[in-house]
């Protein structure tokens, strides 16, 4: 079945690559105007009451005091415990707590899959059985067999249950239905079939061990093992899902880096001779060619700003006015 | 006008006008409000407006220009200039400014509608679809999608579609004027999406690519400014006529003279003031002169055109006109040859002049900028003025200014000051950084053509309304002076109008007024109470 490791090897690397492509494309956007949001939790000392530094008279001649750990608790509140939907959309979180656990779950489940294969190239098999050569570390393959069964059955139930859950709210949510488009109940219904056909699976492979040894072939480059009719299409499944899924909003968990730490709590002054200022003096070279009235396209912001007299700035006017 | 849920797509619709808004819709007030015919009713637009004016979102004009489409060919046009600008508003050299915000908010929005909640309007309006904060932003999400993106028209049938026509223009445009970029549904969002900025984002769109934005924004707002010196009209003539007239009121109030510093060179603050202030409540200026030369501080106004005006409305609607008078602003600090520029009670200006504008400033228009919060603070804390808090004891509770506080974090030295001079303070609720807008946020408080400032009254204002009377609720009685405190001349302004919309002077005693006339107050200097409890 080289078509199948091909499809495998083939859609990670599209995933990877976009991925990367996109933040990328975030990473290199232009400087923008600041736009911070408080509470900005690495304002030390305040961010409790979402102060900032301007609440001190000149601030600017004293040094800025941040805490990377304010910043840290907050990030992790947020992706450990999605905090906002808790606070501010109880009846939501209900259903996107555990499915998005499942997820993290999953992502964990193949981990303990890669490790588990390593031990096993390593020619340490995954059993319940202890294995004397790892000498005080003996008890570490059983631990791999057990975690990845109980992470791996627990993502499952989650994500499956929670999945059905998420997509009877958003049907039964007035507001959230008219604003789902058809895409919206595709996303789940493509996640839930990909976990559906995962459990099918698990039913021919019930303490994962094919699992390992298919990722022993993918990351060894040998031809897989025999498997069920039902991996095949867990498999092809999962691999159309990461074809797929950088090309969606599913992308939100790198976005989510941008939207936080490059606007809501972008705070940084723009000292006198800073890197800041020098940024802005390129970006103030741009050219508008925005038309209205008070505009004059061709010229560059800097110009615009100053060159520009006040008696120049027109108005708009009614045709027939003109 | 139908009742039931008006759809996304609905915008595009051949209606006379989509939503029509009625009394009983509208969120209940506490008492002595909560009674029918406690409040105005709502009016109709009157029918010459609809030929000229765009009432077809709900019946009320933020945009005070004639701008609808008669002809088809007019109609035409505009769909076109519309997609003309979207395009520049994706377009890193004529929108670096937002660019980065902006994608992220269209592309990340998981339609959970976590935010709505958050919107005061939304929920006061008594939840009506067009002012639900995702509402706009995903009207221009599927006009992006599917009008600029390579196979939009069918990818949009996956996507969720919509019709791009001159309906589904005007109404946005109205739309993006119905929000008062608080930016409280951003702080709910777990993903970060910013929906106040899609409304600022469609603003831009119409002002930089067809000039189209409210009358007293843009015409009467920063083109005036930059053209005449302020926003108000006030010309440097008549703002030194000004600044002697509030030298006279102070002597009578103080006992003796103080010369205001006007345009002194090299004094270490240039203080701006909102010129709104100099027409509408001389006493904040008057009472921000008293305690700068009592606390012995160097500072000076400046007469000269723009500087007397700390306002920057481009902040709201459009990026260059922004990026112009903050430059102006910082020019003319640079030839005074101060040191910082402070910003008075006035909270847009706050913010533009400090965060938003702080990134189009560099080499010799750099200057430090800052907030007057702290500097008041510090009078108070380091004594420099004798004070008795006996003098304001009545109730007084606090306004945040959005733009001050939610969007430039200066949120406790307002409070310090009154936990120190006012004795029956007490807060709202939420406050701080969650706190409510006014209703008069990003321009609305001087928007007054036709029959906006109804809406702005009756819907946007109202979530604050509600607060100050349950604030007020073990006191609410007519016999009982109340004070409700705003450092800022837009909120003042905006809740000068609401108070007055719903009688509450007459009905509660509730007057209001900004922080420093009540410092004034408790001077121990100062014989006669410097509150005089008249509502103007």
């Amino acid at each position: 079945m080289i078509w199948l490791q091909a499809l495998v090897y083939f859609s990670f690397t599209v995933f990877v690559l976009v991925v990367l492509a996109k933040v990328v494309k975030y990473a290199t956007m232009p400087i923008h105007l600041r736009w911070e949001l408080y509470p900005v939790p690495h304002e030390k000392g305040r961010a409790e009451h979402g102060g900032s530094y301007f609440e001190e008279a000149d601030w600017w001649k004293k040094p800025r005091e941040t805490t990377l750990i304010g910043e840290l608790k907050d990030m992790l509140m947020e992706m450990l415990f999605i905090k906002r939907v808790f606070e501010y959309k109880r009846p939501l979180w209900w259903f996107t707590y555990p499915f998005h656990t499942g997820i993290y779950l999953i992502l964990v489940w193949f981990a303990l899959v890669f490790i588990g294969a390593l031990f096993e190239i390593a020619g340490f098999p995954i059993s319940t059985a202890l294995v004397q050569q790892l000498g005080f570390l003996s008890w570490l393959p059983p631990l791999i067999y057990y975690l990845t069964w109980i992470v791996g059955v627990l993502a499952m139930a989650l994500m499956l249950i929670f999945g059905l859950g998420l997509l009877f709210r958003r049907l039964a949510d007035e507001g959230m239905r008219s604003y789902s488009s058809p895409i919206d109940y595709f996303n789940l219904l493509f996640i839930i079939a990909v976990v559906a056909t995962g459990v099918a699976a698990w039913q021919y492979d019930s303490d994962f061990a094919v699992a390992r040894s298919f990722m022993k072939s993918l990351i060894t480059f040998s031809p897989l093992p025999s498997v069920s009719g039902a991996t095949v299409l867990h498999v092809v499944l999962l691999s159309l899902l990461f074809l797929y899924l950088p090309f969606t909003k599913m992308t939100h968990f790198f976005g989510k880096y941008f939207t936080y730490h490059k606007v809501l709590w972008e705070d940084e002054p723009n000292l006198r001779g800073s890197e800041i200022e020098s940024e802005i003096k390129k970006v103030l070279n741009y050219r508008i060619s925005w038309s209205a009235p008070h505009m004059k396209p061709g010229m560059t912001w800097a110009d615009e700003v100053l060159k520009v007299s006040p008696n120049e700035i027109g108005v708009w006017k009614k045709e027939e006015e003109k | 006008m139908a009742k039931e849920k008006v759809r996304i797509e609905d915008i595009s619709k051949p209606v006379e006008q989509l939503v029509k808004l009625t009394l009983d819709d509208l969120m209940p007030l506490p008492p002595p409000y909560d009674k029918p015919g406690e409040e105005p009713e709502l009016t109709e637009p009157s029918p010459d407006w609809r030929d000229r004016y765009v009432t077809d979102l709900d019946g009320y004009i933020a945009i005070d220009l004639p701008w609808k489409p008669k002809t088809k060919e007019e109609e035409e046009e505009l769909v076109k200039k519309f997609l003309s600008g979207l395009q520049k508003l994706l377009d890193k050299e004529n929108n670096w400014t937002f660019l980065q915000p902006l994608m992220l908010s269209i592309e990340y929005c998981a339609r959970c509608q976590t935010c709505s909640d958050a919107c005061p309007i939304y929920i006061s309006s008594g939840r009506k679809e067009i002012y639900r904060p995702t509402y706009r932003a995903e009207v221009l999400r599927r006009i992006i999608k599917k009008y600029l993106s390579p196979g939009g028209k069918i990818k949009a049938k996956f996507t969720g579609d919509i019709e791009l026509n001159a309906k589904t223009v005007i109404r946005l445009a109205e739309d993006a004027y119905r929000c008062t970029l608080c930016r409280r549904c951003t702080q709910t969002c777990p993903i970060g999406v910013d929906n106040g900025l899609i409304s600022h984002e469609i603003r831009k769109l119409f002002s930089q690519e067809m000039g189209i934005a409210p009358k007293a924004l843009h015409e009467l707002g920063t083109v005036q400014h930059l053209q005449k010196g302020s926003s108000t009209g006030l010309t440097p003539e008549g703002f030194k006529d000004i600044i002697e007239f509030i030298e006279d009121d102070i002597e009578e109030k103080l006992g003796r003279r103080i010369k205001i510093p006007v345009d002194e060179k090299g004094a270490e603050i240039l203080l701006i003031h909102n010129a709104g202030e100099y027409l509408s409540w001389p006493e904040n200026p008057a009472a921000f002169a008293i305690l700068f030369e009592e606390a012995g501080i160097s500072w000076t106004l400046s007469s000269e055109q723009v500087a007397y005006d700390a306002v920057n409305y481009g902040v709201w609607y459009d990026d260059v006109q922004l990026a112009r008078v903050a430059t102006k602003h910082a020019e003319i600090a640079a030839k005074l040859e101060v040191e910082k520029i402070v910003v008075g009670e006035c909270g847009h200006a706050h913010k533009a002049i400090s965060v938003v504008a702080d990134r189009v400033l560099a080499d010799e228009y750099n200057i430090p900028r800052e907030s007057c919060m702290p500097i008041l603070w510090d009078i108070v804390r380091k004594k420099k003025i004798n004070f008795d808090p006996e003098k304001n004891n009545f109730p007084v509770t606090l306004h945040d200014p959005c733009n001050m506080v939610r969007l430039m974090g200066v949120v406790e030295p307002q409070r310090k000051i009154l936990h120190e001079l006012a004795p029956q303070f007490r807060e709202m609720t939420p406050n701080g950084v969650y706190n409510y807008c006014c209703g008069g946020g990003s321009g609305f408080a001087i928007m007054q053509s036709m029959n906006f400032p109804e809406w702005r009254n009756a819907v946007a204002a109202r979530m604050k309304f509600k607060q100050i009377l349950e604030a007020f609720q073990d006191c609410i009685s007519p016999d009982i002076n109340k004070y409700v405190c705003a450092p800022c001349s837009n909120c003042k302004g905006a809740i000068r109008d609401m108070l007055d919309y719903y009688n509450a002077p007459e009905k509660c005693s509730i007057y209001y007024g900004g922080l420093v006339e009540l410092m004034v107050n408790a001077m121990v200097d100062l014989e006669e109470p410097f509150i005089e409890w008249e509502f103007h």
